[in-house]
């Protein structure tokens, strides 16, 4: 509340002060309230006053004094009209506007002390900002001015139905390609690209800053910068279409807020005529990037509210909230004072509970993304540039956190607006943190481990060929329960028929030569009889051989050898797996754990694990005991775990490397209880969560964060 | 005739930086700790001593020739001060030696280091009694021979003429014409002062000379925008500046100048008829006849303030229905109503005002002297006429104002003195840029400073006041007592008188009566009540045979908000080695406890102690956690007064000076 009589009145009573000549005053109507916009056409600095104040000034005049024509607006107004006090601030405020006329010639030092006060400000916003570093280059308001015949044709029903036309088209061939632009989409963040994207990018940029300008100029509004941004170090073109504020017609500054994305929606549509009707080659390559980057970026950054791009802007007019994020943090800071702090003074800058929803929840809403999209951009400088990535971060933690929390620790401590609270302020604060630090550091969460796996039958055994030869049938089908010595494939080995007719001629040949030996005499008869001992021990073991040529199940289960049939007529040699015999009654799910993860399943802090199968993953499987296989490993138990076959682990890109993983991973395998409702089926994969003793989040968070700088620094 | 440049140096005034902030703020603040560092202590004491040795040069000089060697030293200060630099050390042992023929007070070494200390930009800190106002005149001499002016500044104008008189000798012998200014002085008077080299003059006067020069300059101030108007329109020194600018000052009693009343801001005002106002309140008091505490409105007793409640508000706008217009604007009409009640609740007759012929007269309610010259602020004086029923006088209206802050921030040269500064170090570095430097005293101080004796109620703690006085009082020894307020000191006068004693009684209201009063405090067998600030600047001297008996007894009846009031108190016994000794009486219902310290642990402390008296190093504890917030609560003020003045002078700046 600002007093009627002020006591520092006699400064400003008896001045001759008033607007300066060339300000340009504006009404403009937001939320159905009056507001008189004064704009300095120097400056390009605009200043908002209610209705009540601007009957004030409005009676300032060079020949009259301010005392004056204040009486003349509290007789006029004596309700509304601004008190004293209010008229100082008022004044001061214009003053720093550069919008009042006064007698004296300014006082120069002063105005120097002004001026490098603001450049020192700049300077320091601009390191503030270092991830939006703008550097003015040009002047385009003649330029603008010049094209103001093209202009005109083009923001005009004639160029909105030209637009509807060719995006109208666009989207058509957009529409008929639809499958084959997915398909390129892949690839368009891949490094070969990027420069194409980027050039694209530019080139898009261009024109949509360009759209800015022209549409603001327009409606008549100057336009004396364009720069280069320096978007997270990625130069990127920008223009300074402030003078679009000044704006009476909302519809007029919506359309400004909107003419980038109106010219990059039409440049993305003549770049789908160019790109569909070219054959590969840079052009059409191209042309897919402008594509891209037009959609996408006009959609993910430009249209998006929650950062200070146009889409802000835009809603801010349509919602009529001037300021709109300056106001939702002033709605945060109020509720924070006057619920929290129990500030009695503390006023809420919305009128009604509907702007008061609006503000917080757009404060909320803007900050949580801020602090999204600020990490990612964190983590993708750091990524690419190390050294510069850090002297970012530092740069950016120092701006984005130790700042605020120096700012908030000042303002704890010595805001005059907390001046009789503090003690309540400073309790709620500290209190507020000790909670989150207690909720991080000391209070446990539950907390497991994931890892993808697969199931494998506890008994299975590879059924191998025990005698080199050709399959001549399947004598059991895949799938089949078998009993134990059960035959299952029928092989033929002519050579292993030879060999063993030669072998029985050769005991036949022998046994007449010891008949005849016997009846010499001879004492050939004892060496005879040794080697016929041999050749039988031969026969035998040849007989032997025949027999395993027809392999036999060695125990009962199920026999799964799903490609034998592939095989009929094809040489085998020994020893070589056919299939399986898996055992339906037990089995194993095999995980992959990451080195991560590891330790904690090292450690014997497991208190009880879980697997979940996809496609039944609605129903928990108990496992009961489990043992981790100590000492890495890179080949996974199934390709399918790997990135190639769709699952989560990153695996070599070549063909053969599909179940090699790229990190080394640790095998565990649980034993799993089956249960009626889940058909366990070898080769099935799913996830398996252990849960371990539970552990506050800091500890855990830190742990990851040192695991991600490992990793990714080699630090 | 006046030089354009002398012309120009009427209205030159330093250009003031803003106060730092952040990082420049704690960097310069380490550079204060390096100017106030011991070693330069050091330094000056051989200074000092050197000084010292060059004396038999000059005893053998006579009159004459002493008097031709200073005027010849006077020329090489005129000339520039890096010439007077390298001489400043004869000059010194020179003047030295005028004094003694002049005044028969030779300096002591001490006092010279203080001349240095002065003359160099420092805060000087120097115990009571050891001749700070010699020490002021050796340092004004050197920067009187400089013909820029110089300004002594003293707390009241018996100082300032008292101080002229005495030196006045010195001045001429050494060359330097000196004047002074006080409050009853005209126009042309002041101005005659003000041309002399050094003028003795209070902050008040001087800072009212100032700002009614200001307005007399209107609103061309700049020094060479005025000086190249002048010379256009061709004519001398119309506007008339009583001043001559405000070169360099030097500040007697520094941390209430600068400090404690740093703040206050010395308006000049004008009534100006403002009827809205006037009937305003008068609506306001008719208004708010009908509301009851508690029902329409909280009394914040502690912060001033009232609130009004829900139907408060809601009576407040069904009654303001019918009044004119200007009570249709919400804002308006509750301010209006808030101050009236505020009227009503905080403002009471006898105690912060009293009605003399039908006219509201404010009473100062430290020193309990009514205040004719005074005015409440924006509308407050007139609410409270409302509420007497007397007639509404026309507000006053600000037309300069300024504080002492910022007034003894424009000057170029500044240095000061004071017994106590240590405490206000950092400040006085930060806000003016004056490094304290703590000067020896000439001979050991012997004063025995008695422990505190704690109380829990009030009554206990004045019955044991009085037994105490009584017992000293029989030994013969002198006593003072010092009470914080006008009514205190009276109680105290009547319990002591009907106990058969006879006290002086002082309370800052007749100054040159006082100072007499209070130079024979130290008579054998006095008992003296005065208010802390009676008397100042007045040596209290022993009679004959008091030192014998112990010397002045001090006792302090309450301690104050800042150390350093307590401090200055209890220098008042054992000055240049004289023995004495000094006590404080503190009881737990004290101002100082019950503005500063939480209820609670009041209520802890009276709980703890089973007795009458309570725990004296809890009670040590309480007093330095109090004096400690109460001094920081009184910088942030003095800080944000500050950055508010320096934001309204930017921010305005359109409007001139």
């Amino acid at each position: 509340m600002s007093k009627t009589f002020s006591e520092s009145w006699y400064r400003v009573a008896n001045e001759r002060i008033s607007l300066r000549p060339g300000v340009r005053v504006r009404r403009q109507n937001f939320r159905g309230e009056r507001w008189i916009v004064l704009e300095n056409p120097f400056s390009n600095e605009f200043f908002r006053l209610r209705p009540a104040a601007y009957e004030f000034v409005s009676r300032l005049r060079s020949d009259r004094t301010v005392e004056a024509a204040w009486r003349a607006c509290v007789e006029k107004f004596p309700d509304e009209a601004p008190s004293q006090e209010a008229v100082i601030q008022l004044l001061a405020q214009l003053y720093y506007a550069n919008l009042l006329q006064y007698e004296l010639a300014a006082d120069s030092a002063q105005l120097f002390q002004r001026f490098k006060k603001r450049r020192q400000r700049e300077r320091g916003f601009r390191l503030l900002n270092i991830m939006f570093m703008r550097f003015p280059l040009f002047d385009p308001d003649r330029l603008l001015v010049s094209a103001m015949p093209f202009i005109k044709w083009v923001v005009s029903p004639a160029g909105a139905l030209l637009w509807l036309i060719v995006v109208g088209f666009g989207l058509k061939v957009v529409a008929d390609n639809f499958d084959a632009i997915r398909v390129e989409g892949q690839d368009v963040l891949s490094p070969g690209n990027l420069l194409l994207l980027y050039a694209g990018m530019v080139f898009v940029k261009t024109l949509h800053e360009f759209g800015h300008a022209a549409v603001c100029r327009r409606f008549g509004g100057e336009v004396h910068v364009m720069g280069v941004m320096l978007m997270i170090f990625t130069p990127m073109p920008y223009v300074d279409a402030t003078s679009s504020w000044g704006f009476r017609e909302r519809w007029k500054r919506i359309l400004v807020g909107g003419a980038g994305m109106i010219v990059e929606v039409f440049v993305a549509a003549i770049a789908a005529f160019v790109w569909a009707n070219t054959g590969p080659g840079v052009l059409h390559n191209l042309s897919y990037n402008i594509m891209f980057v037009a959609s996408v970026s006009t959609l993910i950054f430009n249209l998006n509210p929650l950062l200070r791009f146009d889409g802000y802007y835009i809603l801010s007019d349509i919602l009529e909230i001037p300021n709109l994020n300056q106001r939702a943090m002033g709605q945060l800071r109020h509720v924070a004072e006057s619920r929290l702090f129990g500030v009695k003074v503390s006023e809420s800058p919305a009128r009604n509970s509907r702007e008061a929803a609006w503000y917080a929840s757009y404060g909320v809403a803007s900050g949580i993304y801020r602090v999204i999209v600020f990490s990612g951009i964190l983590l993708a400088v750091a990524d690419r540039f190390l050294i510069l990535g850090i002297v970012m971060a530092l740069i950016c933690v120092i701006s984005w956190v130790t700042v605020p929390l120096f700012r908030f620790a000042k303002y704890l401590a010595s805001s005059p607006r907390l001046e009789r609270v503090r003690p309540r302020a400073v309790a709620v604060a500290l209190g507020g943190i000790a909670t989150i630090i207690l909720l991080l550091a000391v209070v446990p969460f539950p907390r497991g481990v994931r890892a993808p796996g697969i199931v494998e039958a506890a008994e299975r055994t590879h059924v191998a060929t025990e005698t080199a030869g050709e399959v001549k049938s399947v004598l059991t089908k895949s799938g089949t329960e078998v009993q134990a010595g059960q035959p299952l494939l029928k092989l033929v080995n002519h050579e292993l028929e030879l060999e063993l007719a030669h072998a029985k001629a050769r005991l036949a040949e022998i046994d007449a030569r010891l008949l005849k030996a016997m009846n010499e005499g001879s004492a050939d008869v004892k060496p005879l009889s040794e080697l016929k001992q041999s050749v039988s021990v031969r026969i035998a073991k040849l007989q032997d051989d025949m027999d395993r040529l027809t392999v036999r199940a060695r125990h009962a289960g199920i026999w799964v050898a799903p490609e034998l049939e592939t095989f009929v007529g094809r040489w085998i040699p020994r020893g070589y797996s056919v299939g399986l015999l898996v055992n339906p009654a037990s089995f194993e799910f095999a995980a992959t754990v990451l080195q991560e993860d590891a330790d904690a399943l090292f450690d014997q802090r497991t208190r009880r694990a879980q697997v979940r199968l996809h496609g039944d993953a609605h129903v928990p499987i108990q496992i009961s005991e489990w043992k981790v296989v100590p000492g890495g490993q890179r080949t996974l138990p199934s390709p399918a775990l790997g990135w190639r076959g769709g699952g989560d682990v990153p695996v070599g890109t070549a063909e053969a490397e599909a179940n090699k993983s790229v990190e080394p991973f640790f095998e565990v395998l649980g034993k799993l209880e089956p249960r009626g409702e889940i058909s366990l089926l070898d080769g099935r994969s799913g996830k398996i969560r252990f849960e371990l003793e539970p552990e506050p989040l800091l500890p855990r968070w830190l742990r990851r964060l040192f695991q991600l700088f490992q990793k990714r620094y080699q630090i | 005739m006046t030089t354009p440049s002398q012309e120009y140096r009427r209205v030159s005034q330093r250009l003031v930086s803003p106060p730092l902030v952040g990082l420049d703020a704690g960097v310069n603040s380490l550079i204060g700790i390096c100017r106030r560092r011991s070693s330069i202590v050091e330094s000056f004491k051989g200074e000092a001593a050197a000084i010292d040795a060059m004396a038999p040069e000059f005893l053998e000089l006579s009159d004459y020739q002493l008097q031709e060697r200073l005027l010849d030293l006077r020329k090489v200060f005129h000339r520039g001060a890096r010439k007077g630099e390298a001489v400043v050390q004869t000059a010194l042992a020179a003047i030295r030696e005028a004094a003694d023929r002049q005044l028969g007070m030779r300096p002591f070494q001490v006092q010279l280091m203080g001349a240095l200390a002065l003359h160099r930009g420092f805060l000087a800190e120097m115990a009571t009694g050891e001749g700070k106002t010699l020490t002021a005149a050796l340092a004004a001499i050197l920067w009187g021979w400089t013909k820029r002016p110089c300004h002594v500044v003293t707390v009241n104008d018996y100082l300032v003429v008292r101080d002229t008189e005495r030196l006045t000798s010195l001045y001429h012998f050494c060359g330097v014409r000196v004047g002074c200014v006080i409050a009853e002085m005209d126009e042309a008077q002041r101005r005659k002062n003000y041309e002399c080299d050094v003028t003795y003059v209070t902050g008040k006067e001087l800072l009212s000379d100032f700002l009614r020069d200001r307005l007399r300059l209107g609103k061309v101030t700049h020094p060479g925008r005025r000086l190249i108007r002048q010379m256009l329109s061709g004519s001398g020194n119309q506007q008339g500046t009583v001043l001559r600018g405000l070169h360099s000052a030097i500040v007697d009693e520094a941390d209430s100048v600068l400090i404690d009343e740093a703040v206050t801001p010395l308006i000049i005002s004008a009534p100006r008829p403002n009827a809205p106002l006037k009937e305003a309140t008068v609506m306001a008091r008719d208004l708010i006849q009908s509301f009851q505490p508690g029902e329409d409105y909280v009394i914040d007793a502690r912060h001033r303030e009232i609130e009004l409640t829900a139907a408060g508000a809601e009576k407040l706008i069904q009654k303001s229905r019918e009044l004119p217009g200007f009570w249709q604007g919400p804002d308006r009409r509750l301010e209006l109503a808030i101050q009236a009640l505020v009227a009503r609740e905080f403002y009471q007759r006898g105690r912060q005002y009293v009605v003399e012929n039908g006219k509201l007269v404010i009473v100062d309610e430290f020193t309990g002297r009514p205040m004719p010259q005074r005015f409440w602020r924006e509308g407050m004086h007139q609410a409270i006429e409302a509420k007497e029923g007397l007639e509404i006088s026309d507000p006053a209206e600000t037309v300069a104002k300024l504080s002492f802050q910022r007034f003894f921030r424009l000057f170029t040269r500044i240095s000061g003195m004071t017994g106590t500064a240590s405490e206000a170090a950092g400040e006085f570095w930060q806000v003016y840029g004056l490094p304290v430097m703590k000067i020896p005293t000439n001979r050991p101080c012997i004063r025995e400073q008695w422990p505190d004796r704690f109380f829990v109620s009030e009554e206990d703690k004045w019955a044991a006041i009085v037994c105490e006085v009584e017992r000293i009082h029989a030994t013969g020894r002198p006593v003072l007592v010092g009470t914080r307020s006008v009514s205190a000191s009276e109680r105290l006068f009547q319990a002591l008188t009907e106990r058969g004693l006879e006290p002086r009684l002082l309370n800052a209201t007749r100054l040159k009566e006082e100072a007499e009063i209070i130079a024979l405090a130290g008579e054998r067998g006095r008992v003296t009540i005065a208010t802390n600030m009676a008397g100042r600047g007045t040596d209290i001297r022993l009679g004959n045979g008091v030192a014998a008996l112990g010397g002045l007894h001090v006792i302090a009846t309450e301690r104050h908000e800042s150390g350093r009031v307590d401090r200055q108190l209890f220098g008042r016994s054992g000055r240049q080695g004289d023995p004495g000794s000094a006590q404080a009486f503190i009881s737990l219902e004290d101002e100082l406890f019950r503005r500063y310290l939480p209820q609670s642990f009041r209520k802890s402390a009276v709980s703890l102690s089973k007795s009458k008296h309570f725990d004296r190093p809890v009670g040590r504890r309480a007093i330095y956690a109090a004096q400690r917030r109460a001094e920081k609560a009184a910088e942030r003020t003095r800080k944000s007064i500050l950055r508010a003045d320096l934001w309204q002078e930017e921010s305005l700046s359109f409007a001139g000076g």
